[in-house]
């Protein structure tokens, strides 16, 4: 077809000029669009099932946590609220708390003082809502209390389902083993979908909607400190604490994996994580690590401390020392 | 162990606002008959029991609740201000005492080499502790007393890793408070008491092992 100048005085486009619309071609059009309409409607069909188990369009096509400008964060805050309410009928507050400049976290355990009591790994869950059948079901606590022969650390004859009458026993002594926020954390290495990586601060974190469920951080870490969510978290509707972190405490979706974070929704407002509050014993010392004058840096500058298996090369952030 | 002691002051404290009841609710049976029979004991008013709060309020689902409950901290957390001179005034300080007390009964001093009374009680004045040159130091002071011969714990308690701390680790957020020697540690008998553990793990289904077999193997 010759392109047609448009003559002076023609009120018409260039394009509208150069392709005028028959009825030949406007019936092409439409059937073709009609066929279109069809397959993607076709192609569309999983999603609708989708949403029967709870997972929506907006949340199969969220971004990634790092992309998401703060309008998208905060509508997706919302959302998650209205989620959480109507799966478990409490509202929490999420919020998405950023680190702070010049803070870099660090914790101290005094092996010496801990008697193996498990409070902060039963804190651990009142803290961050992980999925419990009851109220002693710890299974998902991001804390395992191994009791080891005193005279070595020999972690492969150690015990965490130990449950005698009354602790300390004798002879043993017990440690608490979390995640050790590794400054060269493997897990974060494997993920092949970069769901999880170490922020500013120091704490490694996964954004849950991000996750793909594959566990390939969970076999990476040495230091068991992943759990999995094999189903829908269960949680009665009194033990939910609402207030919540993005990146932390907030009710998890089934498939995905999660871990300690230092309490980052607490720690990043200046608080103590739960663990410490709840320890009997004072055996746990948490801090920001840039701060000379902190808690941790006194440990740091004045005890002998160790890292868990340094042999693997993970540099925690996480240290064990042994003290009155 | 703790628990046997919280109920048995649970039931003192009941017990003291039973008769309390009794005494001010029971109308007296005439002149005559009151007269004869024992004089009611006076009703000692007092305050719900109290103790100092431990970490911030918002943190209702954490036991942040100090681990040691005694006896005497709860007649004080009761609401009693009682004043040990008002016996000790006529009993005679002594360094040694080879009979079990006829007060006291419940103290039993398991503190090392640290045997003596007045190793740490003032000898004249029982509402106090004493210093090294016989000077007194206040009952509230008590870190100062203990740190006389744990200096090096003292000084870690000062820099804040010996003691728990609750609140914030950010002062410029928040306040802090860190629990005092005798909030944790009995002074007549200050190892740390065995605890009932809470409940472990159970055996997760997806593990190799179970836990009993790993557990006789060594």
């Amino acid at each position: 077809m010759n392109p047609v100048e448009p003559a002076d005085g023609d009120s018409r486009t260039v394009e509208q000029a150069c392709s005028p619309l028959t009825r030949r071609t406007f019936l092409k059009g439409s059937a073709a669009s009609a066929v279109g309409l069809a397959a993607m409607a076709a192609a569309l069909r999983p999603l609708l099932a989708l949403e029967k188990e709870n997972l929506t369009l907006d949340a199969l096509l969220q971004r990634h946590y790092r992309e998401l400008t703060p309008d998208q964060l905060g509508r997706i805050l919302d959302r998650l609220e209205g989620e959480c309410e109507r799966t478990y009928g409490v509202h929490p507050e999420i919020r998405d708390i950023r680190p702070r400049d010049g803070t870099e976290f660090a914790y101290a355990l005094n092996l010496g003082r801990c008697i193996g009591c498990r409070k902060c790994a039963h804190a651990c869950l009142r803290e961050n809502n992980q999925s419990r059948d009851s109220d002693e079901d710890i299974n998902m606590s991001y804390i395992r209390v191994l009791e080891l022969e005193k005279g070595g650390i020999d972690l492969e004859t150690s015990d965490h389902y130990y449950d005698p009458g009354t602790v300390p026993r004798p002879g043993k002594y017990y440690m608490p083993v979390q995640c050790q926020q590794c400054r060269e954390a493997p897990c974060t290495k494997v993920c092949p979908v970069r769901a999880t990586w170490k922020e500013p601060d120091g704490v490694v974190v996964v954004d849950y909607n991000w996750c793909i469920g594959c566990r390939y951080c969970m076999a990476a870490c040495p230091y068991d400190a992943r759990r999995f969510n094999y189903s829908k978290p269960k949680l009665a509707a009194k033990h939910i604490n609402p207030d919540q972190g993005y990146l932390s405490n907030r009710i998890r979706p089934k498939g995905v994996v999660e871990k300690c974070t230092f309490c980052l929704h607490r720690t990043r407002e200046g608080k103590y994580p739960a663990c410490l509050e709840v320890c009997p014993t004072g055996a746990r010392v948490f801090g920001n690590i840039r701060d000379p004058d902190s808690e941790i840096n006194y440990i740091l500058q004045n005890k002998r401390v160790y890292v868990l298996k340094e042999d693997v090369g993970t540099r925690p952030r996480f240290y064990y020392f042994f003290d009155k | 162990m703790r628990n046997d002691r919280r109920t048995t002051d649970a039931t003192g404290r009941s017990g003291l606002v039973f008769l309390a009841l009794i005494a001010s609710v029971l109308p007296l049976p005439g002149g005559e008959s009151a007269a004869t029979a024992t004089p009611a004991l006076p009703v000692v008013t007092k305050p719900t029991p109290t103790q100092p709060a431990v970490g911030l309020p918002t943190d209702r689902h954490l036991d942040k609740e100090p681990p040691r409950a005694t006896h005497g901290l709860d007649l004080v957390k009761m609401g009693w201000t009682y004043n040990c001179m008002d016996c000790h005034r006529l009993l005679e300080a002594k360094w040694h005492r080879d009979a079990p007390m006829v007060e006291h009964q419940n103290i039993r001093l398991i503190h090392g080499e640290n045997r003596f009374c007045l190793n740490c009680h003032h000898p004249t004045n029982r509402n106090a502790f004493v210093d090294y040159d016989g000077s007194e130091i206040a009952e509230s002071d008590v870190v100062r007393l203990c740190a006389k011969c744990h200096g090096t714990t003292f000084r870690d308690w000062q820099a804040g890793v010996h003691g728990r701390r609750n609140g914030y680790w950010d002062t410029a957020s928040g306040s802090r408070s860190q629990l005092r020697c005798i909030q944790c540690h009995d002074p007549h008998a200050p190892k740390f008491p065995v605890m009932k553990p809470l409940a472990p793990p159970t055996y997760p289904a997806r593990a190799a092992h179970p836990p009993t077999e790993g557990r006789a193997q060594h």
